[in-house]
């Protein structure tokens, strides 16, 4: 386990007691990561601004749904961000009108982005271990797995947006998470 | 790998992006309730996904929410204490004292849209039991509006996305009416599988998958019969915290 799991393991265990400072200090290390991600899904910094504050709270509410034989607390914490993310999205049709922008990783135009933000050395790493792991995928792999993910797209519905059978969608989505598992977790 | 695991691996890779819908997705629930914790291999599989989905989180850039995020986020914890500490204490349904039920014949309960067959649903009572006596899946009261609100409980087996609300003793709902089943998470629901009336005995049994870091609370609310409800009604409702109840 990393040095940075295990420091999140710790402020996690002293927020299930009710400690503000660890709670103050999860929010430090994990916000801007959480907003990154809510932005690329919502599309909208008021909607990405909600859904950040909501899987805060959330945590706050029952910092017992993590459970750390499950995983990294990060792991955790930031499906729950996408989570979230995903039922506003779905929620909010109207968002759909940001058409292709929440396909592809490259930056919405005026985001405010990376520079300024302060994160764990590991955080940092792993973000660049996970695209370029991305940029292993061919590219009608890599178009299923991001429209699902950070689209919020169903397979039924990505399948009537490229006009493939959903069978087909099936097929790239297993296809790309095994190259994946491959390529950030060195298995054979 | 045999042709049944590459289906399920194809389910698992679908749920985890949350992208199923129909079918898929309730064989998904079935899988993930029956058969993955009892398959190693699928659960390694499972917690692989999971983990790649948790990592694809990092792929976009991140970016620095507003400062006026935090403060607000303050001042809702200032008026939302923990939820396990808030809840009320409630009457609980002994394991031993439900154990009685498994033998009664002609038994038949409520267990939403997909049980119709009497085995079937004793079947479904007995994992009910045996997820009661699970070490750690103590029942925790859902606390009722009502002095007449029968005893209903939520039996959450740790390790497991399967949970259970069962209970003695429930009235029925009025007259044209029939109990709808909610989960939520900050005052948003979605309602859960078919509406549903307590058997004979006011008995109530219902099996559901939940995933817990999208869901924090459950509902179960009076609706007019045969409708389809968009949002909770405010009639008879029983309500707790889903996340606390698993690690109660």
């Amino acid at each position: 386990m990393q040095q940075d799991d295990l420091l999140d393991l710790e402020l996690q265990r002293r927020l299930s007691a009710g400690d503000r400072a660890a709670f103050e200090d999860l929010y430090r290390r994990f916000a801007s990561a959480a907003y990154g991600l809510a932005l690329r899904v919502t599309g909208q910094p008021v909607l990405a601004q909600e859904v950040v504050a909501d899987a805060f709270l959330a945590l706050w509410r029952a910092p017992e749904a993590y459970d750390p034989a499950r995983g990294a607390f990060r792991t955790f914490f930031l499906s729950l961000v996408h989570h979230r993310a995903v039922d506003t999205v779905r929620r909010e049709e109207r968002l759909r009108k940001r058409g292709e922008r929440a396909s592809n990783l490259e930056p919405l135009h005026g985001e405010d982005v990376a520079e300024d933000v302060v994160e764990g050395t590991y955080l940092v790493q792993r973000r660049r271990e996970v695209r370029e792991a991305l940029e292993t995928l061919p590219p009608d792999q890599k178009r299923v797995l991001e429209m699902a993910y950070f689209g919020g797209y169903t397979q039924a519905r990505i399948a009537e947006q490229l006009g493939i059978p959903v069978g087909t969608v099936k097929t790239r989505t297993l296809a790309a998470m095994r190259k994946l598992r491959r390529a950030l977790y060195r298995e054979d | 790998m045999s042709q049944d695991h590459d289906r399920i691996e194809e389910l698992l890779a679908g749920y985890v992006l949350l992208g199923l819908t129909g079918e898929d997705a309730i064989e998904a629930d079935r899988l993930l309730s029956e058969h993955v914790p009892t398959c190693p291999m699928c659960r390694e599989t499972m917690a692989g996904f999971q983990a790649i989905a948790g990592d694809l989180a990092l792929a976009p850039d991140p970016a620095p929410p507003s400062e006026l995020l935090l403060p607000r986020i303050r001042r809702a914890l200032a008026e939302a204490p923990v939820g396990r500490r808030q809840r009320g204490a409630g009457r609980v349904v002994m394991v031993a004292g439900v154990a009685a039920f498994v033998g009664l014949a002609g038994l038949t309960l409520s267990f939403g849209s997909r049980a119709t067959k009497a085995e079937d649903q004793r079947q479904r009572l007995v994992q009910t039991l045996n997820a009661m006596q699970q070490p750690g899946a103590n029942p925790v009261s859902l606390t009722s509006g009502a002095s007449n609100g029968g005893g209903l409980v939520e039996i959450a087996p740790p390790g497991t996305q399967r949970m259970y609300v069962f209970g003695t003793n429930v009235p029925a709902p009025a007259a044209g009416h029939a109990y709808q089943l909610w989960l939520g998470s900050a005052g948003t629901f979605v309602a859960v599988g078919s509406m549903f009336e307590p058997e004979e005995g006011g008995i109530v049994v219902i099996p559901f998958t939940v995933d817990l870091s999208r869901y924090d609370e459950i509902l179960i609310t009076e609706e007019v019969a045969g409708s389809t409800p968009s949002i909770p009604s405010e009639a008879h409702r029983w309500g707790a915290a889903l996340a606390a109840a698993a690690a109660a």
